[in-house]
């Protein structure tokens, strides 16, 4: 085993989310994460004088840690950090900090809202004009997001993969999200759906890339010690981890089979008293189709290049998703495919949301733990293992 | 390495690119239709893009080198809508972009468009050659086609 000094001793006692949706109407990103802190902060049973750490990640324009301390009049913070969006790196941050004592209970939110260049509406919107991507990249910049088309070519091309294996992808969180009065996509999809919709950046098209949303999600933690005083079930994080390959360059990757995601699975696995045949909920990252493929596969559930074939061989015809050995759904929540590009906080939410036994009718019976593959192939690969105690 | 023009000069001839004092070999080459890859001085490693050190030996010691510009397509993409450019019409088919493993190193590549190519011709695999056409009035690379005997 790896050292993992943390293990299981931060909780999560409070969640808070203002469901998402492809417009907020007027509201700020600022009032959107307000709200779901007030409610995460609530849930947990505490307010602003117990909050002494403060964490976030936003888009551009959004609200940083001091602005959400000052708004939410948060009287004394002794941590307080702004990591890169995805959402596991700032679980970690956090978790790091209420454990080594920086601060003992910390906010943690998640403000999302949809910019310009990447939503017609908000382009439309005056108080979003001032949004700027400075210069503006060519098209054959090997930016993250056309990356991952480019990646997705060399995936269909070595396996031979068909477009149904990235469209199940697609099918699955929408089906999740029918069920999910937060998501923003509800609308019923079909694999002919899939396959006649508008490409974009072949070989994806518009169902392969996750959908701009405004909302925010909110999280409250603490040590493990003082969460069993308010529950004696707290969830926690068993593990958590981030990783990178030195060649991390988009277009430079070693291979498919050996990027950021293998460093997260490995160690992830040496850190973890639970593995793949324990879990009852399955959290892949889906910004891109394809990222969810490489997570089924670097996780070990089949081999390189089978994820299409898996998630077909485990497919449950009548609630329209995958369901792994008939036990295991996958973002049952519906993604950031079809809940909304949360950047992993929708995943992190649901995890907790099931163990805690909340999830409604999309519940998985008796769900103790949960593991999450958040972020892509570059440099946001990111994983954790939550529990119930 | 030509410092013909400064690097207020390259900057303004580059407005569409961010450049640094890392990356500007490689667009004072663009300007001579030269493509220039770092190499290391000390142990012959390439690497792209541009950085202030050789990844491989830590050695500060580069040279921007011209490579062939040969290689074949490892990773394609069809753009059906992106980035505006004054010689891309989405509306008149999308936009090939092609990262090009040069024959130089493994897994040493470079992003750019294919020219000369029928949309069904772009494919992982296809040897390609350098080509130089002009974008907002400088050199810009990119790759044809190239006959293989």
């Amino acid at each position: 085993m790896a050292r993992n000094p943390i293990r299981d001793q931060v909780a999560i006692v409070g969640i808070g989310s203002t469901g998402f949706s492809r417009d907020a109407g007027g509201r700020s990103s600022k009032a959107l994460a307000c709200e779901a802190s007030i409610r995460a902060i609530r849930d947990a049973g505490f307010e602003a004088s117990d909050i002494d750490g403060i964490v976030g990640a936003a888009e551009p324009g959004g609200p940083s840690p001091n602005q959400m301390s000052a708004a939410l009049g948060l009287p004394q913070v002794t941590h307080f950090a702004s990591p890169s969006p995805v959402a596991v790196f700032a679980l970690v941050d956090a978790i790091n900090a209420i454990f080594s004592g920086a601060c003992d209970t910390l906010l943690l939110y998640f403000a999302y809202q949809r910019l310009p260049w990447n939503s017609r509406s908000a382009a439309g919107d005056p108080f979003r004009r001032h949004f700027s991507m400075g210069v503006t990249p060519l098209p054959e910049s090997p930016d993250p997001a056309a990356a991952y088309a480019a990646w997705a070519s060399r995936y269909i091309h070595e396996y031979d993969a068909p477009r149904e294996d990235f469209g199940r992808v697609a099918l699955n969180s929408r089906a999740g999200a029918a069920r999910n009065p937060l998501a923003a996509m509800q609308a019923p999809l079909s694999m002919d759906d899939y396959l006649q919709a508008r490409m974009i950046r072949e070989p994806l098209c518009m169902l392969d890339m996750d959908v701009p949303v405004d909302g925010a999600d909110a999280f409250v933690l603490t040590t493990t010690e003082r969460a069993r005083k308010l529950t004696p079930n707290p969830v926690v994080i068993h593990a958590a981890s981030v990783g990178l390959v030195g060649t991390n360059d988009e277009d430079q990757l070693p291979s498919l089979r050996r990027h950021g995601q293998h460093v997260v699975v490995e160690s992830l696995r040496a850190k973890s008293d639970l593995w793949i045949q324990d879990v009852d909920v399955f959290f892949p990252y889906d910004g891109f189709t394809i990222i969810t493929l490489g997570w089924i596969e670097n996780f070990g559930w089949c081999k390189p290049g089978g994820a299409g074939r898996f998630l077909e061989e485990h497919w449950d015809d009548k609630a329209g998703c995958a369901m792994i050995e008939g036990r295991v759904p996958i973002n049952p929540h519906g993604g950031s495919l079809s809940e909304g590009a949360t950047r992993g906080s929708g995943h992190l939410r649901e995890a907790v949301v099931q163990l805690r036994g909340d999830a409604g009718e999309r519940q998985v019976a008796n769900a103790s733990s949960a593991l999450i593959g958040c972020g892509g192939f570059f440099f946001n690969s990111q994983g954790a293992i939550l529990r119930r105690l | 390495m030509s410092e013909r023009i400064d690097d207020a000069a390259l900057v303004e001839r580059f407005s569409y690119i961010r450049i640094d004092h890392d990356t500007k070999h490689l667009y004072r080459g663009w300007l001579e239709e030269r493509l220039l890859i770092n190499r290391c001085d000390d142990c012959a490693r390439f690497h792209h893009p541009p950085k202030p050190i050789c990844p491989s030996c830590w050695s500060s010691s580069l040279t921007p080198t011209q490579v062939s510009g040969r290689g074949v397509i490892h990773l394609t993409i069809l753009l059906h809508q992106g980035p505006p450019a004054p010689d891309v019409d989405y509306a008149k088919g999308p936009h090939p972009v092609v990262s090009i493993e040069l024959e130089e190193q493994e897994a040493l590549r470079f992003t750019s468009t294919v020219i000369d190519c029928p949309l069904e011709d772009v494919r992982i695999g296809l040897p390609v050659e350098l080509a130089w056409i002009d974008r907002f009035g400088a050199p810009f690379p990119v790759f044809r086609p190239r006959e293989t005997s």
